[in-house]
């Protein structure tokens, strides 16, 4: 009994002397408080349109047949596409291409008009800016939807040429209907495809940083990072790691919360999940991240400034290792074994899964547990890294 | 001796980095770490054989048929087939396929008897790379389907082949893909992340070489090889990451466009300038943030904080037209946006420097932020001097006093 009592009094000792270093750095408030609720938002204003509308376009048509000026009109009535030049050349547009004023050009050959008639296919060129996906996706998404709908209407006149009308032209004209379903990202927006990963990815890199960065604060002022209770020496290094990431614990519940549950909820991206399984979810998630950076600022930090300089740059490949853009069954296996070292690739994923598309907690099992293994597998890393840079005698012991 | 103060500077700070050459050595294997983990991820241009579900309610001839086909477009693979809805959909909530069909009972007999069956096509769009592809192929497919329906009628009808393409598919698009005909994603990500990734290691080195002097109180000596002068001092500091980095931006271009065959219609040679620009006009921005902020984890993270965002801000993803007014301004304060305009520019559209040099120029801009760092830091020291004058005089006085 007493025993325990003298572990939470030591644990206390340390936790209160955490808060006290946090709170007294302000580079450590800039990263803890303000970057992973500003930037959030940021982000969430950054990407508001989640698509993109109005896309300028060129057209060359040499058909100048009743067909080509419908479809291009219908073309410019799409949301996606705006028919903003009507050029006579092929050159001319080309030019328009070059100067970044289109970003697809439409060609409507002269035999365009001379295949309807004949009742052959006819063909319509698209040159398409690759420049940016986004803009291959715009110019195809609009042209497609008029494709189908041209498509439907030459299709029932020529059924009816060949006297086939009415129902009898139209069950011809499709056997088999369709209907597609959008699921967890009705717009197919980048937003809501992008904006939960990141999130998850600013809360994962805020508190690595910062929590690195106190390590080498400490590190770099010989100052204990310990302010161990000068009789427990070089034993008892769990208590000193529990001690800190109870005080971490503490101040990211609140920002976790914000972060992932109200600023998606104020901005409206898709949110399926119930905040019990993603608070559930993202208890082991938050513990992860403070035990892995506890050990690796522990380890390899030396310098307050060296985190923000050596691991910063990292988040690119940190969030392409999560999976959400490349998927992580194409991933290399190498790589993929690689970014099971870091607590954002199982976090990202099991979020996306509970937050956006719904999935409980006993289908993100897999993530779920793997984040347990993480907490439990740094946690003993952090505790021996400690106690073998206290044998180095790097600290002075307070 | 030369006396030259840019190249005191130089040599001094060059000295430095070969006598304790750690993070160079760190952050140049992060670069290569990043180069590597880009180009063998992205080998295969596309994902292939994405995972995909079928629930087949039917299971007829034609429904199995439909599978079969799936299984052999190389887009995707039929991972599993479902009995219910509810199964898929769970399945998709783990994550374990992206895009579903369904075929509902009776679709065969349905299709014989021309009640047009209704398939339903789910794809998953929290995953953007992965359910657009899926969707483009399952959809390719359904429409396949239906044309073959079409053909098997039109031919028992006694209607010609010539005559039968020309009712199943009245109208085509035939697209062409400038400069990426392949649709490769690696061409996409590559050409402007990897350039990012070593203008923000650059921005940061520079940041932290210049922080550096301040926390070991060596700033005086740094401003005695330069003459005293703050624009020197901070062009020799700046001119060692600029070399190393730049030589390693080009290396990556020489690889990227030479190598690995990536797009390249324009001059070789703008395309190197560019690259460099982009590293001088990153530090730039470094020295104006090192040079103001006097806290030295300060000044570095809001260095940190600023590159963050240059990924997005490179419009090479999500267009910058496409992003509210402010940020279409805001995205001028990042060279990485120049670069991406002058990249698109060059290497896609082949332009030369009398089309793209206005981000050249903008590019060169960003010279001004060294020079307005360089003020700054004259100003701060100044200060701090007096103030250290200020002091040894009270000391002193005070002294005197004492004595008297």
């Amino acid at each position: 009994m007493k025993k325990i009592r003298i572990i939470l009094y030591d644990i206390r000792e340390v936790l209160y002397a955490e808060f006290g270093r946090v709170f007294h750095d302000s580079t450590v408030l800039l990263i803890f408080f303000i970057a992973p609720l500003l930037y959030p938002v940021i982000f969430c204003f950054m990407y508001e349109k989640e698509n993109v509308t109005n896309l300028p376009v060129a057209v060359v048509d040499q058909a100048l047949c009743d067909e080509s000026r419908r479809f291009i009109h219908k073309m410019d009535a799409t949301p996606e596409i705006t028919v903003k030049y009507k050029c006579a050349t092929m050159a001319e547009a080309e030019q328009l291409m070059r100067h970044c004023d289109v970003h697809a050009i439409f060609f409507f050959p002269k035999d365009f008009a001379t295949d309807l008639a004949a009742k052959r296919t006819a063909h319509v060129a698209v040159f398409a800016d690759m420049s940016s996906f986004y803009y291959y996706k715009a110019a195809l998404l609009g042209s497609n939807a008029v494709l189908i709908d041209e498509m439907h209407t030459i299709q029932l006149e020529r059924y009816a040429a060949d006297g086939l009308t009415g129902l009898q032209a139209k069950e011809q004209m499709q056997p088999v209907a369709y209907e597609e379903i959008t699921a967890f990202n009705p717009t197919n927006g980048y937003g809501a495809f992008l904006l939960p990963a990141l999130m998850m990815l600013v809360v994962h890199q805020t508190l690595f940083l910062g929590i690195c960065l106190l390590c080498g604060d400490a590190r770099e002022n010989k100052r204990s990072l310990l302010v161990i209770p000068a009789r427990l020496r070089t034993r008892c290094t769990h208590r000193v790691t529990i001690g800190r990431s109870l005080c971490y614990l503490i101040i990211y519940t609140p920002i976790t919360i914000i972060t992932l549950w109200f600023i998606p909820r104020i901005f409206q991206l898709p949110q399926l999940g119930n905040l019990y399984s993603i608070l559930i979810f993202l208890l082991p998630f938050v513990l992860a991240v403070i035990f892995f950076g506890m050990t690796v600022g522990n380890i390899f930090v030396r310098y307050k400034v060296s985190p923000l300089l050596c691991f910063a740059f990292f988040s690119l490949v940190l969030f392409f290792s999560t999976g959400m853009v490349w998927p992580q069954c194409n991933m290399p296996r190498f790589w993929y074994n690689f970014s099971l070292i870091f607590p954002s690739t199982p976090g990202v994923q099991g979020f996306i899964k509970i937050s956006t598309m719904g999935a409980s907690l006993s289908d993100v099992r897999t993530e779920y547990i793997a984040l347990w293994f993480q907490t439990g597998f740094y946690f003993v890393t952090a505790c021996f890294s400690l106690r073998f840079i206290k044998k180095l005698k790097l600290f002075n012991i307070t | 001796m030369n006396s030259n103060p840019v190249y005191r500077v130089f040599m001094r700070e060059y000295k430095r980095l070969i006598a304790y050459p750690r993070y160079l050595v760190i952050l140049t294997f992060g670069a290569v770490l990043t180069f590597v983990f880009f180009a063998t991820m992205t080998d295969e241009g596309q994902p292939q054989r994405l995972p995909v579900g079928v629930v087949d309610m039917d299971g007829s001839y034609l429904s199995r048929r439909i599978c079969h086909e799936l299984n052999a477009t190389p887009g995707v693979q039929v991972k599993e087939v479902f009995d219910n809805h509810m199964a898929a959909r769970r399945a998709m909530q783990r994550g374990e396929i992206f895009a579903f069909y369904e075929i509902p009972k009776n679709t065969y007999n349905e299709v014989l008897q021309f009640h047009a069956p209704k398939f339903v096509l789910y794809n998953n769009a929290a995953y953007l790379l992965a359910g657009t592809l899926c969707y483009k192929q399952l959809a390719t497919m359904g429409m396949l389907a239906a044309g073959g329906v079409q053909r098997e009628v039109l031919r028992k009808k006694g209607v010609g082949e010539k005559q039968i393409m020309g009712l199943i598919q009245p109208v085509a698009f035939e697209t062409r893909n400038i400069s990426n005909p392949w649709i490769n994603y690696g061409v996409y990500l590559m050409t402007t992340l990897i350039p990012a990734v070593i203008a923000f290691i650059a921005l940061m080195h520079t940041a932290f070489s210049i922080v550096r002097e301040r926390q070991r109180r060596t700033v005086k000596h740094w401003l005695k090889k330069a003459h005293g002068s703050t624009v020197y001092a901070l062009l020799g500091k700046m001119l060692p990451y600029t070399l190393w980095y730049s030589l390693l931006a080009l290396t990556a271009n020489l690889i990227m466009f030479g190598f690995m065959d990536f797009p390249m219609n324009g001059s070789w040679l703008l395309m190197a300038l560019n690259s460099v620009l982009l590293i001088v006009a990153a530090q730039c921005a470094a020295c104006l943030i090192a040079g103001c902020i006097n806290d030295p984890s300060l000044a570095m993270s809001v260095s940190t904080l600023y590159s963050a965002m240059s990924f997005s801000l490179s419009g090479f993803s999500f267009p910058i037209d496409a992003m509210p007014g402010f940020f279409q301004s805001f995205s001028w304060l990042y060279p990485i946006r120049h670069y991406f305009l002058n990249y698109t520019d060059i290497a896609i559209n082949g332009n030369n420097l009398h089309q793209c040099w206005p981000h050249f120029c903008a590019l060169l801009g960003f010279g001004l932020l060294l020079l307005l760092g360089a003020m700054v830091l004259k100003w701060q020291i100044n200060n701090n001097t007096a103030e250290v004058k200020r002091e040894v005089k009270k000391k002193q006085t005070v002294l005197s006093e004492s004595e008297k």
